[in-house]
C-alpha cells in the first residue's frame, strides 16, 4: 500500500483533522468536562517551522473554521492570530518542556480573550456568575494544553520538519 | 346465744333475671348510642368474601380511565383553542423526532450537543429538544443532516419558564456551569428549594409545560429581583437520545 500521498501532505491531512477533534471532543481528555485547546498542538509546531507571516495566515484560517464550528457571537481568532503569530516569531524550540510551557501560554491567551468577550457581553447581565466558569475553563485549558503539547506537538514538529525537508528535495 | 343469719331471696340484686334485664338494657343503651359500630365490623368480615370482585373494579377502573380521557381531550381541545387566539406556541404530536446525539460539548466554552437529524429531516430554527426528564435546549443551527442545540446550560441561553405551584414566572438564565439560574422579577415571591418549574405557558419560543428542573437553593442576596439556582432534570452529558419537539405558531 503507498502511504507516499498522506506522507507528502501530512499537515494538510492533520489540519483537517483539528475541526474534527473539535467536534468530536473525547471525553477521556476532558478534566471536569473542559477539554484541551485542540488548536494549539498544531499550530504551535507548524508556525515554528513556517514563520510568523505564515503562522499569522494559518491562525486566522483556523479561527475562522472553529468560529464556524460553534456557530456564536465570540470569535477565536484574535486569540489564534497571536498566538500563530508569536510562535512564528520563537522558531525552533530546544526543550521539550518549551512545548508544554509555550502551548499552555498560548491557551491562555486564546481563553483570556474569549473570556473577555462573554464578560463584554454579558456585564449587563450579571458577569459575577460568569467568572467562576471562565475562571475554570481557562484553567482546565491551560492544564492540558500544557500536559499534552511535550507529546502531541513534538511529534507534529517531526512529522512536519521531514515533510518539509523532502518537498524541498 | 347463737343468732343465725336470714338467709333470703327477697333482696332485689338476687333477681337473676332483674340481672338480665338489666344487662339486656346496657346493650341496648350501648348498641344504640355506639351507631352500631359493632354490628357493622361484624358485618365487615362476614361479608368479605361476597364483595365485588376484581372484574368489578377493572370495569370501574376502565371506565372511570375513559371519563377522564374524554375530559382530558376536551381540556386539550379547549387549550389550542385559547392558545391559537393567543397566537402561542404548541407542540404537533404527529412530529416529534427522535434522535441521537453524535457530538457532545457540555462543559467547555461552547455547550452545546449535535444531532443527527437536520433540516432534511424537518427539524427548524428554534424547536425544543426534550430528553429523559426535560428539556435540555433549543435547536440554533440546522445543516441538511444535523442539527446544533444549544443548552439551556449555556451563557448564550435564555428561556421563560414557571412555577407552576405559585404560578409565577421567571426567566431561566444560563451561565455556563451545570446550575443554570432562575430570575423572577419580583422579591416577595412564594417559592421554595424542591418546587418544579416547568417551561411557561406564556412562552413564544417553547411549546407549555415542559418540565425543566427543580430549585435547588434560593439567593437570599439577589435585589431587586429573586435568582434561584436550578438543578436540571435531564442531564445532557449522559444522554444519547432525544427527541426534537416540532413546534408551529
Amino acid at each position: 500500500m503507498n502511504f507516499s500521498l498522506i506522507k507528502n501532505n501530512f499537515s494538510l491531512l492533520s489540519f483537517l483533522l483539528i475541526p474534527l477533534l473539535s467536534l468530536w471532543n473525547p471525553i477521556w481528555f476532558s478534566v471536569m468536562g473542559v477539554q484541551p485547546y485542540w488548536p494549539i498542538f498544531w499550530l504551535l509546531p507548524w508556525s515554528n517551522l513556517n514563520g510568523p507571516i505564515n503562522g499569522l495566515i494559518i491562525g486566522f484560517i483556523i479561527g475562522i473554521i472553529l468560529d464556524s464550528i460553534n456557530n456564536d457571537i465570540y470569535t477565536q481568532v484574535p486569540g489564534l492570530l497571536i498566538c500563530g503569530f508569536w510562535f512564528g516569531k520563537l522558531g525552533t524550540l530546544k526543550y521539550r518542556y518549551q512545548y508544554g510551557l509555550l502551548a499552555s501560554f498560548g491557551s491562555l491567551i486564546c481563553g483570556l480573550i474569549y473570556f473577555l468577550q462573554l464578560i463584554l457581553n454579558n456585564y449587563q447581565k450579571n458577569p459575577d456568575w460568569l467568572f467562576s466558569f471562565g475562571l475554570k475553563n481557562i484553567f482546565g485549558q491551560i492544564l492540558l494544553t500544557g500536559l499534552f503539547a511535550p507529546v502531541l506537538s513534538i511529534s507534529l514538529y517531526k512529522f512536519f520538519s521531514s515533510n518539509l525537508k523532502k518537498n524541498r528535495f | 346465744m347463737n343468732k343465725t343469719r336470714r338467709i333470703t331471696t327477697s333482696r332485689w340484686w338476687n333477681n337473676k333475671n332483674l340481672w338480665f334485664l338489666l344487662i339486656f338494657l346496657f346493650l341496648i343503651v350501648f348498641v344504640r348510642f355506639s351507631k352500631s359500630l359493632i354490628y357493622r365490623d361484624i358485618y365487615y368480615f362476614f361479608s368479605k368474601p361476597f364483595w365485588p370482585g376484581q372484574f368489578q373494579k377493572e370495569l370501574l377502573l376502565d371506565s372511570y380511565d375513559k371519563e377522564l380521557n374524554v375530559k382530558l381531550k376536551q381540556l386539550e381541545k379547549d387549550n389550542l383553542r385559547l392558545r391559537s387566539l393567543l397566537n402561542l406556541k404548541k407542540t404537533r404530536d404527529d412530529l416529534i423526532i427522535d434522535s441521537s446525539v453524535i457530538s457532545r460539548n457540555t462543559g467547555s466554552w461552547w455547550r452545546k450537543i449535535i444531532l443527527n437529524k437536520g433540516s432534511r429531516n424537518g427539524v427548524t430554527i428554534g424547536d425544543a429538544v426534550v430528553g429523559p426528564g426535560g428539556l435540555i435546549g433549543l435547536i440554533d443551527d440546522i445543516s441538511i443532516f444535523t442539527s446544533s442545540v444549544k443548552l439551556l446550560t449555556s451563557s448564550e441561553s435564555q428561556v421563560g419558564a414557571w412555577v407552576q405551584r405559585v404560578n409565577i414566572h421567571g426567566l431561566i438564565v444560563g451561565v455556563g456551569n451545570d446550575s443554570p439560574k432562575m430570575i423572577f422579577y419580583s422579591k416577595d415571591i412564594d417559592i421554595k428549594v424542591g418546587d418544579l418549574i416547568f417551561s411557561s405557558p406564556a412562552s413564544t419560543l417553547l411549546p407549555p409545560n415542559i418540565p425543566i428542573g427543580i430549585i435547588e437553593s434560593i439567593d437570599q442576596d439577589s435585589r431587586p429581583t429573586t435568582t434561584v439556582n436550578i438543578q436540571l432534570l435531564a442531564n445532557p452529558q449522559a444522554i444519547d437520545w432525544v427527541q426534537i419537539l416540532k413546534s408551529k405558531i
